[in-house]
């Protein structure tokens, strides 16, 4: 009964903003380029253009990275009212129109090259404004949204959204829960796939160090300002503990400025961006996000594959689907910031219960390893096919 | 890719008589994204459309023969046997799949390994939206009873074809009930499955839905609940619509109908499912049940127009009120709730049936009869009546025929009038061509308005028609022809019928209609959109902020608002006041947001976002409001902002809401913005300074300690309470009937947003109860911001009134001898006048832990805490006994929220807008 389909040695082709900028969807992009590749497939990543702020790539991937533009295109304007008179505008869209012209027919090109059975990720939205001019035939096409769907519904993505993905084979949100919404708005081909986590460290950490910590980018996206009114409710009660907050970022003076206003400053500690974020973790025996929005949080998965106890605002469903609230992390209402101090008591008061939950959390995030993530896009790939 | 020998989703369509909905369906299956459907066809004898499809697919169209003369579930059960696919599901024709929808359900069945897998379909019920929320997998039916209790599975569902085997072969039964009842494993999904189900034809459709709902309910017999759940669901879905469309059926129609219904209703009206109906679908129900056609008809017209007595209603001997004297003693028939009884003959809206019409000579003749219920008219009242044709779509044209023959018959009231339309009536023929005709009966005289119901086979059209003489020649119209409305009421219109006349239409008729009116449509539509362009808010907000706020400022101009211009009350309105006592005459404007009613009429009004209220905001020289005006207007340079503010807080408040706390940098920004704007911020209270001018962060410079202007009212009537007394009741109390011997209890729960999708809202109160237990020496009234969805239950006049729509809350504060609400902040300012308060908070412990409070209400209230509504009327009956217990807590919260409130507040604020000295510290 097995229908005729490619399980290995399939061609895909993932599609994003860019390929090499320092950010979280670059990084899904490769870490899937490099399992994808070497489960038996061929992989070809493209980017719309090349990053100003470069993510150093090693340089023999496995697998062929395309960029279509060597920097950001253009964005259109409607010629309107007066400047309909100015050459200059009309001669800027005409050049607009033949680059773009010109990335089509590159990514046709490519697309060209595929054997059938073939599948193009587009990992971002904006990609699509070319894939849907490209030549698609023989290809299956799947959408991804990296973002929860409230984030998405506030910012100008989501029109684009709506725009884009009605015509794809399937798109994907992060969870279900998400999905759901989308279904909700009148969205029909609509699924769900979780973000993969990266590794699972070989020794859980020990949780013995009296130290909170936080992994994140000052910005405040991140909501680090709360984390440090949080603080500034638990530091009293837990003389000997230390909040070590990791990252970097331009709100940097302000919430040092703000630490040092509540007199915290005996207590925190500004880490700075770090690279070996297991270490981090190792030394810590309880994390904490206050992020005001996530996506699939990533920091919340490798925080729980190190064993330890995690407090958190509740703030997107991707959160609530990796941890399990009282069961493998305790979740606060989003923006409650009594409601989180009170989590981060009850966690750096209760060693057993540090235990209980950190342990817990090892376990349960593993539904999320690579190798099962992998296994539903293979499910997925089988689906589109039947 | 070849073809698999095995399917993996087969719907079993089968064939009626309709061709194209038949391809329509088909077209919609092969049109599946999952390329792995197939369609089975079962037809009866032959037929062409279904032959001709399958022969043009022959991959995916399976045709199968049934003969003829099959039943419907014999021939769909031969489609599920000849079926291939691992999943089945079946369409009836005319319904088609959504694009993706078995993509979509062999997706959700693969992930969760669900034996039945369903979504949604179109022109289902409302409540299944609930159903289909979110994704989620049950494995007891308890966790979703509406997917056996009610018809979700009607449609929209697919089973895996291996499960078939195990189904319950119970006759008729629903198929999704039956595969329901068998899966180990059902997964729900939101997404949309089906479209175009044919709308559901209540009478029609009652008797096979009639033999289903039986075999359904035998096969849930060993579940009593599901059962129970099954019969109540079967009433409101498919017995209460039947009610309702018996109002446009004939004499005939209706008599036919209900003796066919009562006969497949036979067994299926339970009196425990009769008992959860409300109580005009309950006696609807019955009474079709028992074949009563015109009492049927009644009953749906009192559910299209609720509150209209239809019934000669009676009171029986315990105090009930029965649907009629021939019902008086079943319970079926209780309709007390409904509170008729207290109203008044002239407060009541009654039936009145047209029994009558016809052209006699020059005249219309028209003759009906009137419910008159409880016996009102027994003491014998000087009966009068007219009849009034007044123009539909307004103007005061009014025509009067006095009624003649009036007399009290059986129970009611039969009249007849001859109305002289072509001598008498002379309209002008163009914008007064429809008139309705209403009775008025004059009860002792005072006059009580009632519509006439009629019945096409009532009006004739032939036999009624008139000529008519319109002002404007006979050109214009020259027959006046009496019909039915669409809503069921007797009315009489104007036609053309002669030549000219009908030359005359088809002429206008196409000078609005062709090419003249098509030509300018585009036009006009394009101009008012420019217009609604021009007009709004974005434009608004540019134009004042580039223009409007450079203008000079107008001196002596003030801004008043109250609660974003809901209302002309709160502190403001003192401030207001406060200027006009003082003679210092500043011309002061008020914003009004819907309705400047109960605004008043010595200042300037302006609507709410109107230019007219840009310029005056970006002219004044202050503006005061207790809310915030508009955060996207700036304040211009001259001008000065007290903000009064609303309430002390309970809640958290600002920035310290987490609402707050989550948003984005700009959101946070633009509040912060527009809490910059303040110049002036009245506190109460050291609390309020802790609590509000923290949470917005309102420096202490910009405090003005001075307490609420609005609460000034509340220090001069306490003072005045322990100088001469309570009574007489100020002002109100007579405009609201409160006799001075009954207590007055003021229920003010907290605004809790409106409710959402239309649902009523339910008073956590039960005024009802609280009418038995006190209605004799008690008077509550209610105030609720959301009391216009959910009316008051009725009860005895003078017990229960809503004083909602009353403009100034502190009014009925001084008339309040007693206070129940929540944690609203009327209590902080309730305190004031030393009076007994009770907090009655069911959800108290969820509220704050939601919300977050600023302090423990139970271990500083200034009142009793009632968890429940037993435990609120105890306390509210040991009220007096208690009180003196009370009495310093309450000073002591008084004096702790309200320490600035000492009756100088709007002098104080009439003081800064005048000048007259700074501010006090």
């Amino acid at each position: 009964m097995t229908v005729t389909s490619v399980r290995t040695g399939r061609d895909l082709f993932l599609l994003a903003n860019t390929v090499d900028e320092l950010g979280g969807v670059t990084a899904w992009t490769h870490q899937m380029a490099r399992l994808f590749q070497a489960a038996g497939h061929r992989v070809h990543v493209i980017g719309v253009h090349e990053a100003e702020l470069k993510l150093t790539l090693p340089a023999d991937l496995g697998y062929d990275v395309t960029s279509l533009y060597p920097a950001h295109p253009p964005t259109p304007r409607p010629i309107r009212g007066l400047a309909r008179l100015n050459p200059v505008a009309h001669h800027r869209e005409t050049l607009r129109l033949a680059g773009r012209a010109r990335a089509v027919a590159r990514l046709t090109e490519i697309f060209r090259t595929a054997r059938p059975g073939a599948v193009a990720v587009v990992t971002q939205v904006w990609p699509m404004e070319w894939v849907r001019e490209a030549d698609t035939s023989g290809l299956r096409i799947i959408g991804m949204s990296h973002e929860s769907y409230a984030y998405t519904k506030a910012c100008h993505r989501y029109r684009s959204v709506r725009r884009n993905y009605p015509s794809v084979d399937r798109w994907l949100a992060l969870t279900q829960e998400d999905a759901d919404d989308w279904i909700a708005d009148g969205m029909h081909n609509v699924g769900a796939m979780p973000n993969a986590l990266a590794h699972l460290p070989e020794v859980p950490s020990p949780r013995t160090a009296k130290v909170v910590c936080s992994i994140g980018r000052l910005a405040d996206q991140k909501g680090i300002d709360m984390l440090v009114d949080t603080w500034a409710r638990v530091a009293p009660h837990r003389p000997g503990w230390t909040l070590r907050i990791y990252g970097a970022g331009a709100d940097e003076p302000d919430l040092r400025a703000q630490c040092t206003r509540l007199g915290l400053n005996a207590s925190v500690r500004w880490m700075g961006p770090t690279d070996d974020v297991p270490g981090a973790l190792a030394g810590s025996a309880v994390f904490v996000q206050s992020s005001r929005g996530e996506g699939f949080p990533l920091a919340l998965m490798e925080a729980m594959a190190s064993a330890v106890p995690c407090a958190a605002f509740d703030c997107a469903p991707g959160v609530r689907e990796i941890v399990r609230d009282g069961e493998d992390g305790l979740l606060a209402p989003p923006g409650d910031i009594s409601a989180l101090a009170d989590r981060l008591l009850r966690l750096t008061g209760n060693p057993r219960m540090r235990d209980a939950i950190g342990e817990r959390a090892r376990v349960n995030v593993q539904r999320f390893s690579e190798e099962r993530v992998l296994e539903r896009w293979e499910e997925l790939f089988a689906l589109l096919e039947r | 890719m070849s073809t698999p020998e095995v399917r993996d989703m087969s719907c079993v369509i089968v064939c009626g008589d309709d061709a194209e909905a038949l391809r329509a369906t088909v077209g919609s299956v092969l049109g599946q994204t999952l390329a792995g459907t197939e369609a089975v066809l079962v037809a009866t004898g032959a037929n062409e459309t279904a032959a001709s499809l399958a022969a043009g697919d022959p991959q995916r169209i399976r045709l199968v023969h049934a003969g003829t003369g099959s039943h419907g579930d014999l021939l769909r059960d031969l489609g599920l046997a000849a079926a291939r696919g691992r999943y089945v599901m079946v369409a009836a024709p005319g319904e088609r799949l959504e694009r993706h929808a078995c993509r979509n359900l062999l997706e959700a069945a693969l992930r969760t390994d669900a034996d039945l897998v369903a979504g949604r379909w179109e022109k289902g019920p409302g409540r299944y939206k609930d159903l289909y929320a979110r994704s989620r997998v049950t494995e007891d039916l308890a966790d979703a009873p509406e997917l056996v209790a009610s018809d979700a599975l009607a449609a929209g569902f697919c089973v895996r074809r291996a499960a078939l085997g195990t189904l319950s072969d119970t006759g008729e039964a629903l198929f999704g009930v039956r595969a329901a009842l068998a899966a180990r494993r059902i997964a729900l999904v939101p997404n949309l499955i089906v479209t175009g189900r044919a709308p559901a034809a209540p009478v029609r459709d009652l008797p096979r839905a009639a033999r289903v709902q039986r075999a359904t309910v035998e096969l849930l017999r060993h579940d009593d609940t599901l059962r129970a759940a099954r019969e109540k669901t079967f009433l409101t879905d498919h017995v209460v619509p039947c009610v309702r469309a018996f109002l446009p059926l004939g004499p005939d129609g209706r008599r036919e109908a209900a003796a066919t219904l009562a006969e497949s209703l036979r067994g299926l009206v339970t009196p425990e499912a009769l008992r959860t109906l409300p109580p005009v679908e309950r006696v609807g129900v019955r009474l079709l049940a028992d074949g009563d056609a015109d009492g049927v008809r009644a009953a749906a017209y009192a559910l299209a127009r609720p509150g209209t007595v239809v019934s000669p209603l009676v009171r029986t001997g315990d105090g009930r009120v029965r649907w009629s004297a021939e019902h008086a003693g079943d319970d079926t028939f209780d309709v007390t709730e409904l509170g008729h009884q207290y109203g008044q003959f002239t407060d009541l809206k009654l039936l009145n049936q047209v029994t009558h019409c016809l052209r006699e000579g020059a005249v219309l003749a028209v003759g009906g009869r009137v419910v008159v219920p409880l016996g009102l008219l027994d003491h014998g009242p000087v009966l009068a009546a007219r009849l009034d044709l007044t123009v539909r779509g307004g103007g005061a044209r009014l025509y009067s025929v006095p009624v003649g023959d009036l007399r009290k018959e059986d129970g009611g009231i039969v009249w007849r009038a001859e109305v002289p339309l072509t001598g008498a009536l002379r309209p002008r023929g163009i914008g007064d061509r429809v008139w309705d005709p209403r009775l008025v009966l004059t009860v002792d005289g005072v006059p009580v308005t009632t519509e006439l119901l009629a019945d096409k086979a009532t009006v004739p059209a032939g036999a009624t028609a008139l000529p008519a003489r319109p002002r404007l020649t006979r050109l214009t119209a020259d027959t006046w022809q009496p019909y039915v409305t669409a809503g069921h009421h007797l009315a009489v219109c104007l036609l053309p019928r002669r030549r000219p006349a009908r030359a005359a239409h088809a002429l206008l008729h196409y000078v609005t209609h062709f090419r003249p009116a098509r030509e300018l449509k585009p036009v006009l539509r394009a101009l008012g959109k420019k217009r609604e362009a021009l007009h709004s808010k974005r434009v608004k907000t540019r134009v004042y902020r580039r223009i409007l706020t450079r203008l000079p400022v107008s001196r002596g101009l003030v801004v008043f608002e109250s609660h974003m211009g809901k209302s002309y009350g709160d502190s403001p309105r003192a401030v207001h006041e406060e200027l006009l006592a003082r003679g210092a005459r500043p011309r002061c404007v008020w914003s009004y947001a819907t309705s400047p009613a109960g605004f008043p009429a010595g200042a300037r009004l302006v609507r709410r976002w109107s230019w007219r209220y840009l310029w005056a905001l970006a002219r004044a020289e202050w503006w005061v409001d207790n809310q915030g005006f508009p955060h996207a207007l700036d304040k211009p340079r001259h001008t000065r902002y007290l903000q009064t503010w609303h309430g002390s807080a309970y809640k958290r408040m600002g920035f310290d809401e987490p609402r707050h706390a989550t948003q984005n940098a700009p959101q946070r920004d633009a509040l912060a913005r527009a809490v910059g704007r303040f110049d002036h911020f009245m506190v109460r209270s050291e609390h309020d300074v802790r609590t509000l001018a923290r949470a917005y962060r309102i420096p202490e410079e910009k405090l003005l300690r001075a307490g609420y202007p609005r609460n000034d009212r509340l220090v001069a009537a306490r003072a005045r309470d322990e100088r001469e007394g309570r009574f007489p009741r100020p002002a109100p109390a007579t405009e609201l009937g409160i006799p001075d011997h009954r207590t007055v209890v003021l229920y003010a729960p907290t605004f809790r947003g409106l409710p959402k999708d239309g649902r009523t809202v339910e008073l956590p109160l039960d005024v009802r109860e609280f009418a038995e237990r006190f209605g004799d020496t008690h008077v509550l009234l209610v105030r609720a911001h959301y009391m216009e969805a959910a009316s008051l239950p009725a009860t005895p006049p003078g017990t229960v009134i809503d004083v909602s729509g009353h403009h100034d809350v502190q009014e009925l504060l001084v008339l309040a001898d007693v206070l129940i609400t929540d944690y609203s902040s009327i209590m902080f300012d309730y305190a004031l006048l030393d009076r007994p308060l009770v907090h009655f908070a069911p959800d108290l412990d969820a509220y704050a832990a939601e919300r977050g409070a600023y302090f423990d209400l139970r271990a500083r209230a200034a009142g009793p805490v009632a968890e429940t509504q037993e435990e609120l009327l105890r306390t509210l009956d040991g009220l007096k006994e208690a009180d003196g217990e009370w009495q310093a807590a309450r000073r002591a919260f008084a004096a702790e929220f309200g320490t600035y409130d000492d009756g100088g507040a709007a002098r104080a604020a009439a003081d800064l807008i005048l000048g007259v000295k700074e501010p006090r510290a």
